[in-house]
């Protein structure tokens, strides 16, 4: 009961801010709202036994990396939008997007595959399931190739910035 | 979840935020006293014994101001930055250990409100939030000063941010845990000040600069922008600034005495006390650096936060590891 009544809280905030992050005019106001759906999604985490992603999740999302959006905005002081498309063909192209993903979304959830892997009631869980060590452990043995495969493909974002910034040197 | 349980917690929620909200005066007399004697001067003197009451005639005297928004700020964001400032300094202030258990009415009580496992993180996080405060508040104002100290403020943070959680996580491999309370038992004999002194050292600058204080004030400072982010603040919203960076300067002393300086061990008094008495001290230690150091440049302040204070720290947690693994 409490259960249900938190998830319908926190998803219910998570949907009205991303909502809001699309109808907004203001792009600062847009940012907040975006942090405002980063932090239901990480309370979301938490009903998950999740704790260590949640706080990552404030923490690198909502801590750092949209206090440099922030930053960006406010620097730039965007004052109105400047629209890359007519905005019949954002719409178009909005809506054409959305519906992709609304059908690859429906397509792994109806799909037998999506609900193998969901654990049911009954299952209990591991008991240092979400645990900063299970989930280290995990990264190190299981997915050691895709979290090595990142972390060279984020130096790589790294030094491509570092490039692009100072290319007047070059 | 019984109804023991409830109250213990509401016990618990209201002695801790009280204290906080209340030690907030406290300290910031002791800061103008500490800060008047170093100066030359004497400081408050006028209201109360030794001018102890010069903050709460202060603080009704904010209450009772006139409550101005400039014309063009953002009125919505206007309202809630200081809120912003003000919840997340009493967020982090929930899962600090001010002692162990404590032995009443038949249960065992400890000392702390949450005992989340990952209280670290949870404290990372809350600080991390509290830069929106102060960013949001300069952009609202829609005025340039206090545009140029938010802009500082939310560079600055980052920047301190990261230095200073890569000189907990060397405390974080000697325990191996991420709760505070376990990090605060594994110091019954020895003080992780002793192992890690660097650590603690770094940890200390980035607090100051976390904070916001002087010497790495440069959000609000004085001499080039007015008052910084809170120049169009006036009334209760400035003070809820104020308390705000009251509030942080305790919980950051808090985590420094919790993962570094022994928690609440110490001899003969019982812990609370100690942990009190730390506390105090390193309070003072705070007003000192004030009264001390000439605030720094702001390119000096970035080059030593990335390329000193970081890579530091950095050799620090590599060195600690290291040493660990080869002890077993």
């Amino acid at each position: 009961m409490l259960e249900a009544l938190l998830f319908a809280m926190l998803s219910g905030v998570a949907v009205g801010c991303a909502l809001g992050v699309v109808f907004h005019r203001n792009p600062v106001h847009c940012a907040l709202l975006l942090v405002g759906v980063l932090l239901s999604l990480s309370g979301i985490f938490i009903m998950l036994h999740a704790q260590f992603v949640a706080a990552l999740q404030v923490i690198i999302y909502a801590g750092a990396i949209m206090v440099l959006f922030l930053f960006v905005v406010m620097l730039l002081n965007v004052k109105g939008e400047t629209p890359l498309l007519t905005p019949g063909a954002a719409k178009g192209f909005g809506f054409f997007f959305a519906l992709i993903i609304f059908v690859e979304i429906l397509w792994t959830v109806l799909s037998p595959g999506g609900q193998e892997g969901a654990p049911s009631e009954a299952m209990p869980l591991p008991r240092d399931f979400g645990s900063p060590a299970a989930l280290g452990r995990l990264l190190y043995t299981t997915w050691l190739y895709p979290f090595e495969i990142t972390s060279i493909l984020l130096l790589v974002a790294v030094v491509g910035a570092v490039v692009l910034a100072k290319r007047k040197f070059f | 979840m019984d109804v023991a349980f409830i109250i213990e917690a509401l016990v618990k929620i209201h002695i801790v935020l009280g204290f906080v909200l209340l030690g907030v005066p406290l300290i910031v007399w002791m800061e103008r006293k500490v800060l008047g004697h170093m100066q030359d001067r004497i400081g408050p003197q006028r209201v109360g014994p030794f001018g102890l009451l010069q903050t709460i005639a202060d603080g009704i005297k904010l209450f009772f101001k006139e409550d101005l928004v400039p014309a063009k700020a953002d009125k919505v964001v206007f309202a809630i930055a200081p809120a912003i400032s003000v919840v997340t300094a009493l967020t982090a202030a929930t899962v600090i250990p001010f002692g162990d258990m404590v032995h009443l009415f038949g249960r065992d009580i400890p000392l702390r409100i949450a005992d989340v496992n990952i209280a670290i993180l949870f404290l990372l996080g809350a600080t991390s939030m509290g830069v929106y405060g102060v960013v949001l508040g300069g952009w609202a104002s829609n005025s340039k000063y206090p545009l140029l100290g938010g802009l500082r403020a939310s560079a600055q943070m980052i920047s301190y941010e990261l230095a200073m959680g890569v000189a907990l996580v060397p405390v974080i491999l000697m325990t191996g845990s991420l709760s505070l309370t376990q990090i605060g038992r594994a110091q019954e004999h020895m003080w992780f000040v002793v192992p890690q002194i660097v650590a603690f050292t770094i940890y200390v600058i980035c607090a100051v600069a976390e904070t916001n204080r002087a010497p790495f004030d440069l959000a609000e400072a004085e001499t080039e922008l007015v008052a910084g982010f809170h120049t169009e603040f006036s009334s209760m919203r400035f003070a809820l600034y104020y308390l705000s960076e009251y509030a942080n300067m305790m919980v950051v002393s808090a985590v420094a005495i919790t993962c570094f300086l022994g928690a609440w061990y110490g001899p003969f008094l019982p812990g609370p006390v100690w942990f009190l008495i730390k506390l105090s001290l390193f309070l003072f230690f705070y007003v000192w650096l004030r009264a001390t150091f000439p605030r720094l440049r702001y390119d000096q302040l970035m080059a030593f936060g990335w390329k000193v204070l970081l890579p530091v720290a950095l050799l620090n947690l590599a060195v600690t590891a290291v040493v660990l693994v080869l002890k077993g």
